[in-house]
C-alpha cells in the first residue's frame, strides 16, 4: 500500500515537473524574449498555456494532499522547517497564476499594463521555480531538525546554503529547457519564432549541464553530498550518463525538426535525472538531522491509506481521460484563434 | 499580536478571502450554463454576449480562487502542523476527493474558456456545466472536512493520540450534512444576489436593457430560490448545533444561564464579565422552541462550561445576528421578486434595493464562517484538541500575516479594477454596435 502511494507521489511529481515545469519555464522565457518577436511569443505562450495551466498545477496540490493524509509527519516537518521557502513559493504561485490570467482577460489591452503583467509573470515564474528547487534540495540534506530551539537552527539552516541555491538555479534551468522544447512544437505557424525556441532549447541544454556541475560542486560542502552519492550508486550513475548522452539525440532530433521526438527525448532526460535522485534516496521521504524518515515510518494507519488509494485510483480514472480530451482539443492546430 | 493570534488572523483572512472566490467559482458556471443553453436553444445573440461576459468574469475569479485555494492547502501545515499531524489521516479523505473534483474542474474550465469553435456546441456547453458540478462538489468536500472539526468522529482519542481511525465515518460526521447544505445554498444565494445587483445597476444606468435584464433574471432565479430555502436550512443547522455544540449555540444566542423556557434575544450586547445581555429584544420561550421544538425544553447555557472553554461571545453573537438579519432581508427580497415577476413588472425602487443588496450575501457568508470558526474556539478539534496546541512553533507569525494581508488586498484591488474595465469595455462595445 505504501509503495502504491509512493508511486502516486512520484508520478505526480514527475508530471508536475514536466507539465507545470514547462509552464514555469514559459514564464521565465518571457523575461528574455526574441527581440522582434516579443508579441508573437507572448501570443504563442498564451495560446499554449492558457487552457492547461490550471490543470498543470494541480499535481502539486495532489502531492500535498497525499503527504498530509498518508504521511503526516513528513508534511508537518516540511511545513515547519521549510516555512520560509514555502511562503516564498506560495507568493510566487499566487502572483504568476493571477497575473497570467489577468494579462489575457484584461478587457483593455494597452502596452503599459500588458508590459507590467508580462514582467511580473516572468519574474514570479523564475522566483517560484527557484524556491521549488530550494525546497527539493532541502528534503534530503539532513538539515531538517527533529528538535530545535534556536531560530537559525530550526528555520534557516534547513534550506540556507550554496547547495539548495544551486538546485534552485538548476531547476529553473530545467524548466526553461522544457518550455523551449515544448514551445518549438507550439510555434509551427512562425518559422522564425520556432527557430528562436530551438536556439533557446539548445542554450538551456548547455546551461543545464553547467548548472548540474554546479549542483554537484556545491553539494561537496554538504554533510551528505549528492555528487558522491550519485557516483557511488551504479544505477544513479548510469541514469546520469544516459541523460547526458541523450543530449546528442536531442540535438539531432531538433536539427531534423522532429517535434514529438524532441519532446520525448527532453522529457526522458528529466525523467532520468529524477530517477537517479529517487534511486539514491528511496525509501526515504526526508532526511532529518537525526537520520532518514522513510515513507514506511511516516505512513498513516492502514484504513487511511486504503481510502487514499481508492480516491487516487478512482480519481485517476476520471482525471486521465479528461486530461487526454483536453490535450486532444488543444493540440496544435496552427490557427491563431483565441477564446475571443 | 502574539503568534497564535497572528496565525489565527492569517487563517481567518486567507479563508475569508478564498471563500468569496470559491463561492463565485462554484455557482456562476451554472448561471453561465443557463445563458449558454438559452443561446443554443433560441439562437439569440444576447445570450451569447451574456455568456461570454460572465465567462470572462469567471476566468478571472477562478484563477484567484484556484491560487488562494492552493495557498490554503499549504497553510494548513504552515500554521497548524500539530493539527494536521493528528487530523490528516482522519480527515484527509474529503480533501483527496476535493483534489479530484478540483482537477476535473480545472480541466473543464480550460476546455470551456478556450474551446469556442473547437468542439461541437453541445459538448462545449457540457464542459461549462462540468465546471459548475465539479466546483460544487469540491465545495461540499471541503465543508465536510471542516464539519469534522465541529463534530469529530471516526477515531478514538487516548493520551493525545488518535487510534482506530475510520476515514469514512470521519467524513460523514454528524455535522457534514447541515454544514454543506447551508454553505452551498448560501453560495447560490450570495452570488445570485451579487450578480443580479450588478446587472440591476447597469440596467438602471440605462445600459443595454435586454442583456442586463436577462442577466438579472437568470441570477435571481438562483438567488431568490436559495434565499427562500435558506431560513429553513439555517433552522435545521441551528437545531443540529444545539445538539452537537451547545457552547457554540449559547454563544450565538448570548445565552449565559441554562434555563427552560429559554428566551430568544434579538440584537443585544453580551457581557462576558457579568454574564448578561443588554439592549436585546427578548422573545420568551422562543429559543427553546427553535432549538428543541418545545417551549419548556432546557437550553444549555454557557454556565455549563468552564470559562476557559468559552468562545468569544461578543464576536460570535454579533456575527450570528448579522447573518440572520441579512438572511431574513434577502428572503424578503426574494419573495418580493417573485411577486413582481408574477405581476410582470420590476419597479425601479426594487431594482435599486437589489443594487443595495449586492454585497449582502457575501457579508452573510463571512459572518456565518465567523460563527462557525470563532464559535468552535478554543478548540481546533471540538473538545479534543485546542487551537493553541496546534499552532506552529515558528515565531514572528505576524510577518506571515502582514505579507498575505498585503498580497491579498493587492489582488482584491487589481481584481476590482479589472472588473471595472471589463464592464466599461463591454458597455462601449454594445453601444457602438447600437
Amino acid at each position: 500500500m505504501v509503495e502504491a502511494l509512493v508511486f502516486f507521489i512520484a508520478a505526480s511529481l514527475l508530471l508536475y515537473i514536466l507539465l507545470g515545469g514547462s509552464d514555469f519555464g514559459a514564464g521565465i522565457l518571457e523575461l528574455i524574449p526574441a527581440k522582434d518577436r516579443r508579441e508573437k511569443q507572448k501570443h504563442t505562450i498564451n495560446r499554449a498555456m492558457g487552457p492547461v495551466w490550471e490543470a498543470n498545477h494541480i499535481w502539486l496540490i495532489l502531492i500535498v494532499v497525499i503527504l498530509f493524509m498518508g504521511f503526516p509527519p513528513v508534511f508537518t516537518k516540511l511545513m515547519v522547517a521549510l516555512h520560509i521557502p514555502m511562503i516564498a513559493l506560495l507568493v510566487g504561485i499566487v502572483v504568476r497564476g493571477t497575473v497570467f490570467t489577468f494579462r489575457h482577460y484584461d478587457a483593455i489591452q494597452e502596452p503599459v499594463s500588458q508590459r507590467a503583467y508580462t514582467w511580473l509573470f516572468g519574474l514570479s515564474s523564475l522566483w517560484s521555480s527557484y524556491w521549488l528547487g530550494v525546497i527539493a534540495a532541502s528534503l534530503t540534506r539532513g538539515t531538517i531538525p527533529v528538535r530545535a530551539e534556536a531560530f537559525q537552527e530550526a528555520y534557516l539552516d534547513p534550506w540556507l546554503g550554496w547547495y539548495p541555491a544551486s538546485v534552485g538555479l538548476f531547476v529553473s534551468g530545467i524548466f526553461c529547457f522544457l518550455a523551449s522544447v515544448f514551445l518549438i512544437g507550439e510555434s509551427r505557424d512562425d518559422e522564425r519564432l520556432q527557430e528562436h525556441f530551438r536556439h533557446r532549447a539548445a542554450a538551456f541544454n548547455v546551461a543545464i549541464i553547467f548548472l548540474g556541475a554546479l549542483v554537484f560542486f556545491a553539494s561537496l560542502g554538504e554533510q551528505r553530498s549528492l555528487a558522491t552519492e550519485f557516483i557511488g550508486h551504479p544505477l544513479a550513475l548510469a541514469a546520469m550518463i544516459v541523460a547526458t548522452v541523450l543530449f546528442v539525440a536531442l540535438w539531432v532530433s531538433m536539427s531534423r525538426e522532429k517535434v514529438m521526438l524532441t519532446r520525448i527525448v527532453a522529457s526522458g532526460q528529466v525523467v532520468l535525472i529524477l530517477f537517479g535522485w529517487w534511486i539514491i534516496y528511496r525509501p526515504n521521504a526526508i532526511i532529518t538531522t537525526e537520520g532518514a524518515l522513510t515513507f514506511y515510518d511516516a505512513a498513516a494507519p492502514e484504513a487511511t491509506l486504503r481510502q487514499l488509494l481508492i480516491a487516487l485510483v478512482v480519481g485517476s480514472l476520471l482525471i486521465f481521460p479528461s486530461l487526454i480530451f483536453l490535450l486532444r482539443v488543444f493540440k496544435f492546430t496552427g490557427s491563431s484563434e483565441e477564446s475571443e | 499580536m502574539d503568534d497564535l493570534m497572528a496565525a489565527r488572523a492569517t487563517m481567518a483572512f486567507s479563508l475569508g478571502f478564498h471563500i468569496i472566490f470559491a463561492a463565485i467559482g462554484m455557482t456562476m458556471p451554472f448561471f453561465m450554463s443557463v445563458s449558454h443553453w438559452l443561446h443554443l436553444k433560441k439562437g439569440d445573440p444576447v445570450y451569447l454576449e451574456l455568456t461570454k461576459m460572465w465567462m470572462r468574469g469567471v476566468a478571472i475569479l477562478f484563477a484567484v480562487g484556484a491560487v488562494s485555494g492552493t495557498v490554503l492547502s499549504f497553510e494548513l501545515g504552515l500554521l497548524w502542523p500539530q493539527f494536521m499531524e493528528h487530523a490528516g489521516p482522519i480527515i484527509g479523505m474529503p480533501f483527496s476527493w476535493e483534489g479530484t473534483a478540483f482537477f476535473i474542474e480545472a480541466v473543464a474550465i480550460g476546455l470551456f474558456l478556450y474551446g469556442w469553435g473547437r468542439m461541437k456546441p453541445w459538448v462545449h456547453w457540457g464542459t461549462g456545466l462540468v465546471v459548475g458540478i465539479s466546483g460544487f462538489a469540491s465545495g461540499i468536500f471541503v465543508v465536510a472536512a471542516n464539519s469534522w472539526m465541529n463534530s469529530p468522529t471516526g477515531f478514538d482519542w487516548e493520551d493525545g493520540q488518535a487510534s482506530n481511525i475510520d476515514p469514512v465515518a470521519a467524513m460523514f460526521n454528524d455535522a457534514w450534512l447541515h454544514q454543506s447544505i447551508h454553505m452551498q445554498v448560501a453560495a447560490l444565494q450570495a452570488v445570485g444576489f451579487a450578480v443580479a445587483g450588478v446587472h440591476a445597476f447597469l440596467y438602471l444606468r440605462g445600459r443595454n436593457a435586454k442583456l442586463n435584464l436577462t442577466a438579472l433574471k437568470i441570477a435571481m432565479a438562483f438567488g431568490a430560490v436559495a434565499a427562500l430555502v435558506q431560513p429553513l436550512v439555517g433552522h435545521f443547522a441551528g437545531e443540529r448545533v444545539a445538539h452537537l455544540q451547545p457552547a457554540k449555540l449559547a454563544a450565538m444566542e448570548g445565552h449565559f444561564k441554562t434555563t427552560t423556557y429559554a428566551p430568544l434575544t434579538i440584537g443585544g450586547i453580551p457581557d462576558e464579565e457579568s454574564e448578561t445581555m443588554s439592549w436585546g429584544l427578548e422573545i420568551p420561550g422562543a429559543l427553546s422552541i427553535l432549538a428543541h421544538r418545545d417551549p419548556s425544553a432546557e437550553v444549555i447555557g454557557l454556565d455549563q462550561f468552564p470559562k476557559d472553554d468559552w468562545p468569544n461571545v461578543m464576536v460570535v453573537h454579533l456575527a450570528f445576528q448579522v447573518m440572520v438579519a441579512i438572511g431574513m432581508l434577502m428572503a424578503g427580497l426574494g419573495l418580493l421578486y417573485f411577486w413582481f415577476l408574477k405581476k410582470k413588472t420590476l419597479p425601479r425602487w426594487f431594482l435599486w434595493a437589489l443594487v443595495a443588496a449586492t454585497p449582502l450575501g457575501m457579508i452573510a457568508i463571512e459572518a456565518g464562517w465567523i460563527v462557525t470558526e470563532v464559535g468552535r474556539q478554543p478548540w481546533i478539534i471540538y473538545e479534543v484538541f485546542r487551537t493553541e496546541e496546534a499552532v506552529t512553533p515558528m515565531p514572528g507569525m505576524v510577518y506571515h500575516f502582514v505579507l498575505f494581508l498585503v498580497l491579498y488586498l493587492g489582488l482584491a484591488a487589481v481584481t476590482t479594477w479589472l472588473f471595472w474595465r471589463q464592464i466599461q469595455n463591454t458597455q462601449q462595445k454594445l453601444e457602438s454596435h447600437g
